[in-house]
């Protein structure tokens, strides 16, 4: 898992279980204990969202829910602020389109 | 300095009476303003725009304003879009009382030519999907109702004023009238003196304090109002939706976000716009009542401004007997911003000595010194 930190100076990481999810409908495993965004980015996924004028990449911004930059589409419910929800077990994450479109 | 004319506020009142007055011809306006373009009651407002009313005067305001804004973009030469959404407003009637007041309504906003219409529950559905349907008993809808970008459409009125020649201060708040038996002399700012006979006094939420400066007593009172706005969406509501009864207006402005507001019955009588949680309780229960799907949304932020509200709820766009060139735009009672256009209008034929297009007495102050058995306007949150 790329991104994931096994060295640290000074932090310990023990290693945790494994928590399968979906990502656009991609198998995915996170750990547990992982954000929704974590997890993520330890599978390489730092676009997680677009700008709605001119679709630019949004990634990991805030960090404490306030930006709005991580939300997603969680298990159908619009704008999930994906930073600061924890992974469960078999979520289905997507990236949303614009404003958050109803279409599933 | 010298003006020939002096306007006290750079909202969208102020912003219009210049334009309005510089377009037929006046010349040497200057505008001041004690903060910036839009700070006060038009950059806070909800940004409706409507014409069903219960009084004629109202109507009559709504209906010459909303064909300005119709063509708002070429009469102003304005690049930028003003955000103009003609998708209607809503408006349901939840109590047997309300559905007779409608009725009444709708006779006069049809007399003068009001295209709004009464709906059924199932047909008020088909419009707002998402409508609790056990929340009213029936509706009324104008289609020609809708959105504005207050913002936008006051710096159209300000650009446009500019290219005529108006002069605008900005952080310069007037600071007393000097007046000489029964002229105006003199506007004194906290930074110059300017010798002028004709005032207007467009300053909103203060408007009563300014016209106390001339010696001149409006009875007019500031009251908060708040709002609120969600996180923006994908598009789910197409018209306002507002309901007396209930004490709400609400909707989704272009960019996504809901805007929502109500009435606090207890507000006190003072220049007070902080937030308040207890606001923010009470909306979210009413819209929760209503259009429960909204209730899903984030609020990201609110605010407060100021309601000017006169004694039947009705503007004042009048001269005043006792001060020659003192004019006073105020009173709106919430909704200068959506009759802005025919106040710019209205003001400057009162000053230019011209035939005004609406009968001119239904809006003077002189109309609360007589024993009142004028109409009270109800259709207001």
């Amino acid at each position: 898992m790329g991104m994931r930190i096994q060295n640290h100076p000074i932090l310990e990481f023990t290693e945790k279980k494994p928590v399968r999810f979906f990502y656009e409908g991609k198998q995915m495993v996170g750990r547990e204990g992982d954000t929704i965004a974590s997890a993520l980015h330890a599978n390489g996924i730092n676009v997680l969202s677009r700008s709605v004028k001119d679709n630019r990449p949004r990634g990991f911004y805030c960090a404490i829910g306030n930006c709005g930059s991580c939300q997603m589409r969680v298990d159908g419910v619009n704008n999930v602020r994906t930073c600061i929800t924890e992974l469960t077990p078999n979520m289905h994450i997507e990236r949303q389109r614009g404003l958050a479109d109803d279409q599933t | 300095m010298k003006a020939d004319a002096v306007i006290i506020g750079a909202g969208i009142s102020g912003s219009s009476i210049a334009w309005h007055l510089a377009k037929k011809g006046m010349r040497n306006i200057k505008v001041f303003d004690a903060s910036y373009l839009t700070a006060g009651a038009t950059g806070r407002c909800g940004a409706g725009v409507r014409t069903q009313w219960g009084t004629k005067t109202n109507c009559l305001l709504a209906k010459k304003s909303m064909e300005f804004f119709e063509e708002a973009g070429d009469l102003l030469d304005y690049k930028e879009d003003i955000e103009f959404k003609q998708a209607g407003y809503l408006i349901l009637a939840t109590t047997r009382e309300e559905e007779a007041i409608f009725d009444k309504n709708i006779k006069v906003q049809h007399d003068i030519g009001i295209p709004s219409k009464r709906l059924t529950v199932q047909e008020a559905l088909q419009i707002v999907p998402h409508l609790n349907p056990d929340s009213f008993l029936s509706a009324s809808f104008c289609e020609k109702d809708g959105h504005l970008n207050p913002f936008r459409m006051t710096d159209a009125f300000y650009q446009a004023a500019k290219r005529l020649g108006v002069e605008f201060f900005f952080y310069e708040p007037v600071t007393d009238i000097k007046t000489n038996h029964a002229s105006i002399e003199a506007v004194i700012t906290d930074r110059r003196i300017i010798e002028t006979d004709v005032v207007i006094d467009a300053a909103g939420g203060h408007a009563k304090e300014i016209a106390a400066m001339a010696g001149i007593d409006v009875p007019v009172f500031s009251e908060k109002h708040e709002i609120l706005a969600t996180e923006p969406t994908y598009p789910m509501q197409d018209p306002m939706v507002m309901s007396f009864s209930k004490n709400i207006y609400c909707q989704q402005v272009p960019h996504g976000s809901f805007l929502m507001g109500r009435s606090n019955p207890d507000a006190k009588h003072n220049h007070d716009v902080t937030s308040s949680w207890q606001f923010l309780e009470k909306m979210a229960k009413t819209v929760c009542d209503i259009l429960p799907d909204i209730g899903k949304l984030r609020v990201v932020r609110q605010w407060g401004g100021l309601y000017n509200n006169s004694p039947d709820r009705q503007p004042i766009i009048s001269s005043v007997d006792e001060l020659p060139g003192f004019y006073v735009a105020c009173g709106f009672s919430g909704h200068g911003f959506m009759f802005s256009p025919i106040t710019g209008d209205l003001i400057s034929d009162l000053i230019l000595d011209k035939e005004p297009a609406i009968n001119a007495a239904a809006l003077s102050i002189k109309r609360f010194d007589e024993t009142s058995n004028g109409d009270y306007e109800t259709s207001v949150v």
